[in-house]
């Protein structure tokens, strides 16, 4: 399935340190979202290098990275986790391939619409009801946040809800 | 003999080699050119000239015939020169009157298909052999007595380990140490792997024996502030510093003096986990068992002095500056530890329970300030539950170590059993990326670790956070696949080595080279382990790179070794093909100090060459813009002579001259030939040192006298036998390529090319390459011919 060529060009997407991985998971266990993927970020580079292009693609992973860096600034070989994540968005894109479970990024949107922002409680529970896979780990961490206070249920509004709405609609309009 | 006073007389002896010449080139008619060559007054060839028949040949012939000079036409001069060497000055001929063509491995071995311009060819080499011998002196080796005493800075396991074995073959040692005492860090660790014998107990009786040894001078509390000279006679300037106890009166009984100090401080011989006075002994074992103030700390108030029963507190003691003369230093300036703090996310220096490996050694160390207790420092607790977290510091971009650190595998293993063997139910867990256990006997360490229940979690940390019942490690377990957090009471950081900081005045003041991970560079990262770039210095233990406490012995005692070799006659020889300047030539204008790979030059009105330093290389001649700087041997007008010979006949088109360096180069196109690797006869190669040596002069004799193209060969970049002559001979060509299109020659005519001596096909393929590119240019001179309408050049 073309598996090299695939490897060849996430590598120039994302760098030629890629091949020098050593699977340490200190990607992977600085990811802020890896409790929910199912290949974690260190096993999505094993796959590129492995040329296991439909396993890379098909990953949920691509689709929860945040873009928070945490990976990219702690890799100890100097490799950018996260422009593996870009890379494989990119060829997603263009082979029309979306995210198997388009559920989070749905939920991620309904919350901007209604409010603005993202509140991380809410975005876990919504997505917690519909993946009960990933439920456990995350209520267990949000009960345990919540009884600290160091988050709240309620995600407050933004400012300018009109502008937002009417991005929203012009974008549906297209 | 001086050749102005009447001819030379030079004996040509062309080889046969069995068949291994004779078969493909024709040695008679090789014999009969020789013998109309100027200045030959007998030619031979012989059957074998390396036998005993052919050598004694060769000592008749130059009683019977007088001769001033030698040409031997044979095999590769890197492979006989020395033998030929040998033969004639048992005749009586100093040693450097010979020259040898390579009608074998640059002729026979590599032309075997064109018998008749192979041996166009071997007549070239001669001819060119013989315009060299023609121009040869004898040249005297000079002997000159040294200093056989040895400096050794470093007093860690590595220096102590030179010092003695230097002591005990007879030679005087100064031992210079920065710190109170020696014993370096194995002084301060607890048992030592893979054997688990305390540290001390087996360093402390050598560094009692450094002490006793009246061939040891210790210097502790020194530094070293200046050195200059060269092998044999190093002049060293150092400075012992105050400590306000007079050795010759300091009982050591410490207590007396330090129970009276009203100062605390960190321990630093603890990394600071304990406390100790202003006034101090930095471990019960120092050497010298002498008190120490330190001067940051006291406060002067003067009760030690009082309680001191030997009077031995000297507030007014002064530091003392010393002067050496060494034949040898031995550079053993160690290591220092990673500062784990640089990894924000692991909490070092935030959270009270994540330590280093060296607190860990000194917890689990029975003199220490826990004594062998391995408790939480924020609690005094013992920890039921402790993590190693590996490779803190090491093969890590982020920090710019991408080095391993190669100990700390190990020694995390040892801690993590002597943990477990003090607490069996201790939960005790090591998270590694790999484990590095390369060593006799580490493998079955490893083992031993594991049936003692220790865990072993595949995956590299990536923070570690303090919660209220203790610190939470995040990793995840790659084998698993999982991401996961874990408790425990305590975090070890096995911190890594790096290239001690305070070691780089001596490195500077040496003229050391370091390596991209700052550690001191060997001479050779395989073949020569303990050896500078720089003649006369040798580099032990962690100073050139981590090492274990074993391996930084062997290099002590080998390093000890190479300086006995070099000093215990009392005097060396000096190489006499070295550089030198005429004086009434040089400008002054200071070009070739920077050139010189091994700072053998210095300016005052004239430059001067230090033989002594000088290793011949000649990228300094070339450089020179005066032509001030001549070589001994290899001298311009000896090369200028050979291009001539090579381009007196140019029997073939296109017609090549090349540089190629002794080391790289030509030892590459010798491999082409003992491959009998087959390229185009079009080549006449001039043996040079060093790339570098070929001065600007020489490409364009060559060209002007009509040779098509120029090649340029000498050892791949990084890898030159002298450091940079490569570099410099690569700046020259590009600029000499310039000039070569101001004056109308087109600059593909020279070409540089770099070749290992392993890479004999790179070679042949590289002249290959040059012939049809000089083919597709046509002869030289076709293009002046084409910008000059006349056609007349
Ligand atoms: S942190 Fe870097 S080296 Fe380690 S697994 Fe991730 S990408 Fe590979
Ligand atoms: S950038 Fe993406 S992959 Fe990297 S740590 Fe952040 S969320 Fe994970
Ligand atoms: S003089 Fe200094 S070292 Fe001596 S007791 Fe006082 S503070 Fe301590
Ligand atoms: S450049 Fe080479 S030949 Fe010249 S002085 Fe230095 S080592 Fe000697």
């Amino acid at each position: 399935m073309g598996g090299e060529g695939f490897t060849e060009e996430v590598i120039r997407l994302a760098g030629e340190e890629i091949r020098t991985c050593i699977q340490c998971g200190t990607c992977s266990s600085s990811c802020s979202t890896a409790h929910l993927m199912d290949n974690s970020i260190r096993k999505l580079i094993r796959l590129v290098l492995e040329g296991r292009k439909r396993e890379a693609l098909a990953s949920d992973s691509i689709w929860l990275c945040t873009s928070c860096l945490l990976c990219t600034v702690r890799c100890p070989r100097g490799i950018r986790p996260k422009a593996v994540v870009s890379a494989l968005r990119q060829i997603c894109e263009r082979e029309g391939i979306r995210s198997k479970d388009a559920s989070f990024e749905r939920i991620f949107m309904d919350q901007i619409r209604s409010s603005g922002r993202i509140s991380e409680v809410l975005l876990s529970a919504a997505y917690a009801l519909r993946n009960p896979d990933a439920a456990v780990p995350i209520m267990e961490m949000g009960i345990e946040l919540l009884s600290r206070g160091k988050v709240s249920l309620d995600p407050g509004s933004v400012s300018g809800m009109d502008e937002i709405q009417r991005i929203f609609r012009e974008f549906e309009n297209e | 003999m001086d050749p102005s006073e009447r001819p030379m007389r030079i004996g040509v002896y062309i080889c046969h080699c069995g068949l291994n010449i004779a078969a493909t080139l024709d040695v008679e008619e090789l014999r009969r050119f020789a013998e109309t060559l100027p200045n030959v007054v007998v030619a031979r060839d012989i059957q074998f000239t390396c036998s005993d028949a052919g050598q004694n040949t060769i000592k008749s012939d130059i009683a019977e015939f007088k001769l001033d000079a030698v040409v031997v036409a044979a095999c590769s001069p890197r492979l006989h020169e020395p033998t030929f060497r040998r033969t004639i000055t048992e005749a009586g001929l100093n040693q450097y009157m010979l020259e040898m063509a390579n009608i074998r491995e640059q002729c026979s071995w590599v032309h075997m298909d064109s018998p008749a311009l192979a041996t166009q060819k071997a007549k070239d080499l001669i001819a060119m052999a013989v315009a060299k011998a023609s121009l040869l002196h004898p040249l005297e080796t000079e002997s000159v007595p040294v200093s056989r005493d040895v400096l050794v800075i470093g007093g860690g396991v590595a220096g102590i380990s030179a010092a003695l074995d230097l002591a005990n073959a007879g030679l005087r040692v100064y031992l210079v140490e920065r710190r109170p005492t020696i014993g370096g860090y194995m002084a301060l660790l607890t048992d030592v792997f893979p054997t688990n014998d305390c540290s001390i107990c087996v360093l402390a009786p050598k560094m009692a024996e450094v002490y006793a040894n009246p061939m040891i001078k210790l210097m502790t509390y020194s530094e070293i502030l200046a050195i200059e000279g060269t092998v044999g006679h190093f002049r060293v300037t150092g400075v012992t510093k105050p400590r306000y106890v007079d050795p010759t009166l300091c009982k050591g009984c410490i207590n007396e003096c330090s129970s009276v100090c009203p100062v605390e401080v960190p321990n630093d011989y603890d990394f600071n986990l304990g406390k100790r006075k202003a006034i101090y002994m930095a471990i019960p074992q120092s050497v010298p068992l002498v008190a120490c103030i330190d001067t940051n700390a006291c406060i002067g108030c003067g009760l030690c002095a009082e309680a001191c029963p030997a009077d031995a507190v000297k507030y007014d003691q002064q530091s003392e500056e010393f002067k050496l003369d060494v034949g040898a230093i031995i550079v053993a300036t160690g290591w220092q530890p990673f500062d784990a703090s640089r990894k924000e996310e692991y909490g070092f220096g935030r959270y009270r329970d994540v330590v280093t490996t060296l607190q860990i050694e000194r917890m689990l160390n029975a003199a220490g300030p826990t004594r062998g207790d391995i408790v939480r420092p924020s609690t005094g607790e013992i920890a039921r539950s402790v993590a190693f977290i590996q490779c803190v510091g090491s093969r890590d971009q982020t920090v710019g170590n991408p080095y391993c650190s190669r100990i700390c595998c190990m020694a995390s293993l040892k801690n993590a059993q002597l943990i477990k063997e003090r607490y069996p139910d201790a939960d005790v867990a090591i998270h590694y990326i790999d484990i590095r256990a390369g060593g006799e006997g580490y493998e079955e360490f490893y083992l031993r670790a594991q049936r003692l229940g220790i865990n072993f979690i595949r995956g590299r940390v990536s923070s570690v956070e303090e919660g209220d019942d203790g610190l939470y490690v995040h990793y995840e377990d790659t084998l698993l696949g999982k991401t996961l957090m874990k408790r425990y009471d305590l975090v070890v950081l096995s911190i890594g080595l790096e290239a001690n900081r305070d070691a780089e005045v001596v490195g500077n003041l040496l003229g050391l080279s370091r390596r991209p991970d700052r550690f001191f560079e060997i001479a050779h990262p395989k073949m020569r382990p303990v050896e500078a770039h720089i003649d006369g210095v040798f580099i032990a233990g962690c100073a050139s790179g981590p090492k274990e406490i074993q391996v930084s012995i062997a290099q002590g005692s080998a390093a000890a070794s190479k300086a006995m070799q070099l000093l215990f006659k009392g005097e060396i020889e000096l190489d006499p093909t070295v550089a030198f300047v005429d004086r009434d030539k040089c400008i002054g204008c200071r070009l070739c100090v920077d050139t010189c790979p091994s700072r053998a030059i210095s300016v005052k009105d004239t430059a001067f060459v230090d033989e002594a330093r000088c290793k011949g290389c000649g990228t300094c001649a070339a450089a020179c813009p005066v032509d001030a700087i001549e070589m001994r041997l290899f001298s311009d007008e000896q090369i200028l002579a050979q291009i001539r010979a090579a381009t007196a006949v140019k029997g073939e088109y296109p017609f090549i001259v090349g540089f190629l360096c002794n080391w790289c180069s030509y030892a590459g196109a010798d491999l082409a030939g003992t491959s009998r690797i087959q390229y185009p006869t079009n080549i006449r190669i001039i043996r040079v040192m060093c790339a570098g040596r070929v001065d600007p002069s020489f490409v364009l004799e060559a060209l002007r006298r009509g040779a098509d193209g120029v090649l340029i060969a000498g050892c791949r970049i990084g890898e030159c036998h002298y450091v940079s002559g490569n570099l410099h001979a690569l700046q020259r060509a590009e600029v000499l390529r310039g000039l070569l299109k101001e004056i109308g020659i087109d600059p593909r005519r020279l070409k540089v090319a770099w070749c290992a001596a392993s890479e004999g096909d790179i070679l042949a393929r590289k002249i290959e390459e040059f012939v049809d590119e000089l083919r597709d240019l046509g002869p030289v001179g076709t293009e002046l011919a084409a910008a000059l309408p006349s056609g007349k050049v």
